[in-house]
């Protein structure tokens, strides 16, 4: 009998019985359910309209299934950019007050950021949201996915998934240490390169290894993030001590303590665990990489391409925390932005604002010449913010490059890390970051 | 249980829900009906008309249909323009489900390549069939049992609603 894998671990744990992957199991209660202002209103007016006869039948006010595992982050087009946009986040604010469900406000940052900062999600939690960047939450040892609408409206209801198919894993295992100028985001989007966009369909990434442990948390997010462009159902890391205390200080922040609870709720994959496909990837032979047009999985090494940029991105759920804006910063410090190319910078939370305030950090974005906006999704999701019109070309840390995505259907999109963001940024063109980093400088 | 339809529209791999709904038109409807109108707006504009043209329309495709992001916005894109299935090699999981629980057919089979446009397609849910009346040619249809029976019930919404039916009844009423 082979062990486990830590995503068949978390499902046995929250249905109480030891679970395999590819079975199929009625109803799996999930620990931790999160909206945005986007799938918020109508997944709440749903819920509202199609349950409220089963609550008035009981004679029960209508009632999530417990307002604690809840929360509303409003992220992607704040602050508002329309009428009806501000017509949703009163109403998921309404609601969410009735209920007793905790309700972020417009700027605290983009909600998988938000998620794990506020330890909102902790290891070994089933935690789903109405996007499909919940993935992001695998780096804490979490299994988390996407749902749409509807399941949105049945889990306020019950708090449970239906019919959940157990997922198979793919493990990652990454060996090497990374060249100067190499980042988690050259990794994954090389990841993406081999395994095209359907290439983890229905799988759990997996990822292990020397490579990874010795990862800081932001890296983590950031491959976690990316794992759905090749179609994983969600990607996920084993916990260990960098995990252990990036949650620990979460809870800190929040007045909160590791508990023995918590502790018990850590799963990791056994050694004989399962697999349904092992991949093996040297991060030494990976060079900084880019995503071209219009692809995530149509990666190339950055120093094969040097199309011209007129927009520059550095922000979104995949790219956009402390590590991040660190190593922007480093290369864009006492340089300009080129004229031909606009850069905008949104820092993924309130408080990586914050921090970047105080670190200095805001203050060498705004002298290289950047737009600095207040956290939110922002040209990510093609609707405020920095909109491509026909012709132009971003390099954006974002995680999707499909056309159409930022604005534009006839604007071109690439994805770089924010070494390669800060350097395209300087040229006004896609330019290798390497250049630009201190000597001896990883 | 049986659904026929004519094949309005074929594509090719990794078609994503972006292409299917552009994200700028998400937040400014609560209407199913006003995604439908703009279905494949900035990818395919001809969508629409095309599907509305037949009463029963089937839309087919390659691998990873509805791949990205989780926007259930681009099931009702492709619903409430008369499309009653979408046959495709592969689905990615969160489109697959939202699919399910709106009542929009995703028929798995393993190679769509002989499918054409303006076949007359017939899916049967009980001997798990897809039948192409215009070339003859019968196809399997991939579906786990839970799901074949999802997409009978037309969704899951019945089901939680006696769930949630159950729950409350085992509860005391609440002190008014
Ligand atoms: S930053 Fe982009 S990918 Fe992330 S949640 Fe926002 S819109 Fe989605």
């Amino acid at each position: 009998m082979g062990g486990a894998t830590i995503a068949e671990k978390i499902v046995s744990r929250a249905v109480g019985r030891k679970a395999k992957a590819g079975e199929v199991i009625e109803a799996v209660p999930v620990d931790k359910l999160y909206f945005n202002e986007v799938i918020g209103p109508p997944a709440v007016l749903n819920f509202q309209k199609d349950f409220e006869d089963v609550y008035t039948a009981s004679g029960k006010k209508l009632q999530v299934f417990n307002p604690s595992r809840i929360a509303f982050m409003p992220d992607h087009t704040v602050p508002s950019c329309s009428i009806k946009v501000s017509q949703g986040i009163s109403l998921i604010r309404d609601f969410a007050n009735d209920q007793g469900i905790a309700m972020y406000k417009e700027g605290d940052g983009i909600e998988h950021t938000i998620a794990s900062e506020e330890a909102f999600v902790l290891p070994g939690e089933i935690a789903v949201a109405t996007d499909s960047h919940t993935c992001t939450q695998g780096a804490l040892g979490a299994l988390a996915f996407g749902i749409g609408t509807t399941e949105g409206e049945n889990l306020l209801a019950t708090g449970e998934l239906y019919s959940f198919t157990v997922p198979e894993t793919i493990s990652f295992r990454v060996k090497g240490r990374f060249q100067r100028g190499v980042y988690a985001k050259d990794l994954v989007l090389h990841v993406l390169g081999t395994m095209g966009e359907g290439g983890a369909s229905k799988k759990v990434a997996e990822y292990s290894g020397p490579t990874i442990d010795s990862l800081d948390m932001d890296g983590r997010f950031t491959i976690c993030n990316l794992s759905v462009e090749m179609s994983a159902r969600t990607a996920i890391v084993n916990p260990d001590k960098t995990t252990l205390s990036y949650v620990e200080a979460a809870l800190a922040r929040r007045g909160m303590a590791m508990t023995d609870d918590l502790r018990g709720m850590v799963a990791r994959s056994d050694p004989d665990a399962t697999y349904s496909k092992t991949v093996d990837v040297d991060a030494a032979t990976i060079e900084p990489t880019v995503s071209l047009p219009h692809s995530p999985a149509n990666a190339k090494p950055v120093s094969q391409v040097s199309d011209p940029i007129s927009t520059v991105f550095i922000g979104s759920c995949a790219n956009a925390r402390e590590a991040d804006l660190t190593i922007a910063a480093k290369i864009l410090k006492g340089r300009k932005v080129s004229p031909s190319t606009n850069l905008i910078v949104i820092p993924a939370s309130r408080r990586v604002y914050n921090w970047a305030m105080d670190q200095g950090l805001l203050k060498v974005f705004a002298d290289a010449g950047a737009n600095i906006e207040s956290s939110n999704c922002g040209p990510c999701f093609g609707k405020h913010m920095g909109i491509l019109g026909p012709g132009d070309r971003c390099l954006s840390t974002s995680n999707r490059n499909y056309k159409g995505r930022m604005g534009s259907p006839d604007a071109f999109i690439y994805l770089g890390s924010p070494a390669v963001a800060a350097a395209t940024a300087i040229e006004g063109r896609v330019a290798d970051p390497r250049k630009y980093l201190p000597a001896g400088e990883a | 249980m049986q659904v026929r339809g004519k094949v309005a529209k074929r594509f090719d791999d990794d078609i994503n829900t972006d292409y299917i709904i552009p994200a700028y038109l998400l937040q400014e409807s609560w209407d199913k009906q006003f995604f439908a109108d703009h279905a494949f707006e900035a990818y395919d504009p001809a969508f629409a008309p095309t599907c509305r043209a037949n009463k029963e329309s089937i839309v087919v495709a390659r691998n990873n249909f509805g791949c990205g992001s989780s926007r259930e916005q681009a099931v009702y894109a492709i619903k409430y323009n008369n499309v009653v299935a979408v046959v495709a090699q592969s689905f990615p999981d969160i489109f697959f489900r939202n699919c399910l629980n709106n009542g929009l057919l995703p028929i798995q089979v393993a190679d769509t390549s002989t499918i054409g446009l303006g076949d007359e397609l017939v899916i049967d849910l009980d001997t798990r069939k897809l039948k192409d009346l215009t070339t003859g040619q019968e196809h399997d249809i991939v579906a786990t049992d839970a799901s074949i029976e999802t997409m009978k019930r037309g969704g899951f919404l019945g089901y939680v609603k006696e769930r949630l039916r159950q729950r409350l009844n085992a509860q005391p009423p609440r002190a008014p």
